[in-house]
């Protein structure tokens, strides 16, 4: 078996924000009762602060530094969207301190090789340049600490793996505070020290904890691990660093969740339909945001492009704080090249529709279709675009004399002199039919229906409402 | 040298920028007819193909003269596109006048900035056989876009407008006035390729 680890040193910041050289960033840990920098970005670097400073001091040499609270909640969720990417690349996926590790030995056969996976990898990564810390070692222990200590190192036979690990300091081996005064007390610093003893020696004086461990990083003994189940849904939230209240200045966010979610869908073999989008603010209800695509999809670029026109539509009712991503329903994509990228009429025809939907909001484009029904404002009705017409109404002749142009539903003509009025006195022109109709759905309807013409010249199509004797306005001749 | 201006100037009449004024004749340029045969008569054989064509009228009239066009577009493969349409378009009528409903897509926008642009996205998406918008107004610098887009696209593009637009310059190939007469439409050519405006004809449509 071959292991290749990935360490993600960045996540602690990442997790807070997309734009996380933007500003001097750092997040604390609570050591011995007070609190103190774990780690910083490059810009809170350069302004001096380092990892262990104690927070107020951190704060007196940098006072615009933004501080949060490590949150482990949070870079778990990020290392399972991680996971969700690298399943396509193997199915044993473990975890160990913001490390993932990956069952690779499947995968090379697959890809051809080490540098051919990494590099697919690397085309492919959800976010950019999260994959620098790799290592590729024979057991999952010693992958994990070649990530940290030795990126880079790879490693295919298990003989080799002593002198990688040998000046390795085994504070790196074990976080058990007691193992390691130990070791320090007998004079061993590094891996290599303890290797270099005799192994009866080293068991009695190390006891049985080491040994073990050392025994797995070399992959004498097995290393079992929980092994990581993918989610059905996918979900995930980004807490902004600054509030945003300009609804535009979300896509830049945004392109982190998606490209997250587009490594989920491609693990899985997925794509989404609908996308639901929540927006958080301080001291309002969060704003929510559908967002459908005509197709199944998992590219992110399309999918961010009809996300920055969807923001068009939307109204905040204040600052968003923190947005959040999620996908209940995804679907097996059909493994066609052509479903990826596509193109050709039926393809350009879906963006084109997507685009106007995503401006307009998808009630705002629509198509029609005939319905079996007398009645005009039953015979009709709209539909999604494309919907392929159902077995609609029969057409007969008499539906080429009734006018082109519907009001929505009938409109209650006023009487002036007795006569039925709309912009002007209307003179009946013509006798157009009578329909009796609906009588089996409660909706009877005994109409008598006119052309008629207002004193400017238009033609009216109106009906008498034969039993209320009231007059109705249905549409307009052109 | 002679040879030459000839040869620009046979361009020039072939596109129909460029007319004699004793003979009114057809482009060359694609048209489509209009159903109508007096009318293809007075606008250079039908209505034009890569083109903006504006009809103007008090009532937003002259849709029905687009019907014959609408029922021969159908046959395309590609979308019959509404752009704030002044009221629903009864699908069973428009199916008895040989129009495929399936075809039609309405796309309602705010008056204003959003409808022209859903229509030059409509103009310049490729999928369109025909894309009409209903403006209450618009600018000449809209109208050249549009016009523009029609051009670069090879889309038809029909643009109904309030009779005010009339005074106003406008870069369409064709311009039409529209007013209600009997069960008909009169309409003026105020501007077509390759031919003198002004001439009135009676039209027997109805929608």
């Amino acid at each position: 078996m071959l292991w290749l680890g990935f360490y993600f040193p960045q996540l602690p910041l990442d997790v807070f924000a997309a734009d996380g050289e933007a500003v001097p960033l750092a997040v604390t840990r609570r050591d011995g009762g007070r609190d103190v920098i774990d780690r910083c970005n490059s810009l809170a670097r350069e302004g001096g602060i380092c990892a262990g400073m104690p927070l107020p001091g951190a704060l007196a040499l940098l006072p615009g530094l933004q501080v949060r609270q490590r949150d482990r909640n949070r870079e778990r969720q990020a290392m399972e969207a991680l996971a969700g990417w690298a399943w396509q690349y193997s199915s044993r996926i473990s975890f160990d301190p913001l490390l993932m590790l990956l069952e690779a030995g499947a995968s090379l056969k697959l890809f051809g090789g080490f540098s051919a996976l990494l590099e697919q990898m690397r085309r492919d990564q959800p976010c950019m340049d999260c994959l620098q810390h790799w290592a590729l070692a024979p057991s999952p222990m010693a992958a994990s600490l070649l990530a940290r200590a030795r990126p880079g190192a790879c490693i295919h036979d298990r003989g080799r793996l002593v002198e990688q690990l040998a000046d390795i300091p085994l504070q790196n081996l074990t976080r058990n505070s007691q193992a390691r005064e130990l070791m320090r007390g007998i004079g061993l610093s590094s891996i290599g020290d303890c290797l270099g003893l005799p192994r009866p020696e080293l068991a009695r004086r190390a006891g049985p904890e080491l040994m073990l461990l050392l025994d797995r990083l070399l992959g004498r003994t097995p290393d079992p691990r929980p092994l990581w189940r993918p989610p059905e849904v996918f979900s995930q939230r980004l807490l902004l660093l600054s509030e945003i209240s300009h609804a535009s200045a979300l896509l830049f966010p945004a392109r982190r969740l998606v490209a997250s979610l587009c490594g989920f869908l491609r693990g899985r073999g997925g794509a989404v339909q609908h996308l639901q989008w929540r927006f958080l603010h301080r001291d309002a209800e969060p704003t929510r945001m559908e967002q459908g695509l005509l197709r199944p999809s998992r590219e992110a670029e399309h999918i961010l492009e009809l996300f920055r026109q969807s923001l068009e539509r939307l109204e905040l009712p204040g600052a968003v704080v923190e947005m959040e991503l999620q996908v209940a329903d995804w679907q097996v994509l059909q493994e066609e090249a052509g479903d990826l990228f596509p193109c050709g009429q039926g393809a350009r025809d879906e963006k084109f529709l997507e685009r106007l939907r995503a401006r307009l909001g998808n009630e705002a484009v629509r198509g029609i279709q005939v319905q079996a029904d007398h009645r005009p404002e039953r015979a009709w009705r709209y539909c999604k675009p494309m919907e392929t017409t159902e077995a609609g109404g029969r057409i007969s002749a008499w539906h080429a004399r009734q006018p082109v142009w519907l009001l929505p539903g009938p409109q209650l003509l006023s009487l002036r002199h007795g006569r039925p009025w709309h912009e002007g006195e209307l003179q009946l022109r013509e006798f157009s039919q009578r329909m009796e109709s609906g009588w089996w759905d409660g909706n009877d309807v005994q109409r008598d229906y006119y052309r008629a013409s207002n004193p400017a010249g238009r033609q009216l199509w109106i009906y008498r409402e034969r039993r209320s004797g009231n007059w109705f306005l249905q549409g307009f001749f052109d | 040298m002679k040879a030459e201006a000839q040869a620009g100037l046979g361009e020039l009449l072939r596109q129909g920028v460029l007319w004699r004024g004793s003979s009114p004749g057809q482009t060359q340029t694609a048209v489509v007819s209009s159903g109508f045969t007096a009318l293809d008569e007075q606008i250079g054989g039908g209505w034009p193909e890569g083109a903006l064509t504006e009809i103007l009228s008090r009532q937003g009239l002259g849709f029905s003269l687009l019907l014959p066009l609408l029922a021969h577009l159908s046959r395309r493969q590609q979308w019959l596109a509404w752009v704030n349409p002044p009221h629903v378009p009864y699908a069973p009528a428009l199916e008895a006048r040989r129009i495929d409903t399936a075809r039609v897509l309405l796309v309602r926008a705010r008056q204003g900035e959003q409808g022209l642009w859903a229509a030059e996205q409509a103009l310049r998406s490729g999928n369109c056989a025909l894309v009409m918008l209903w403006a209450e107004r618009i600018s000449v610098a809209r109208i050249r876009r549009l016009q523009l887009a029609a051009e670069e696209a090879g889309c038809m593009a029909v643009l109904f407008l309030p009779l005010q637009h009339r005074q106003q310059a406008s870069v369409a190939a064709l311009r039409l006035q529209i007013t209600p007469a009997g069960n008909g439409l009169q309409a003026q050519v105020l501007k077509r390729r390759a031919g003198w405006g002004g001439r009135s004809l009676y039209i027997p449509c109805c929608g």
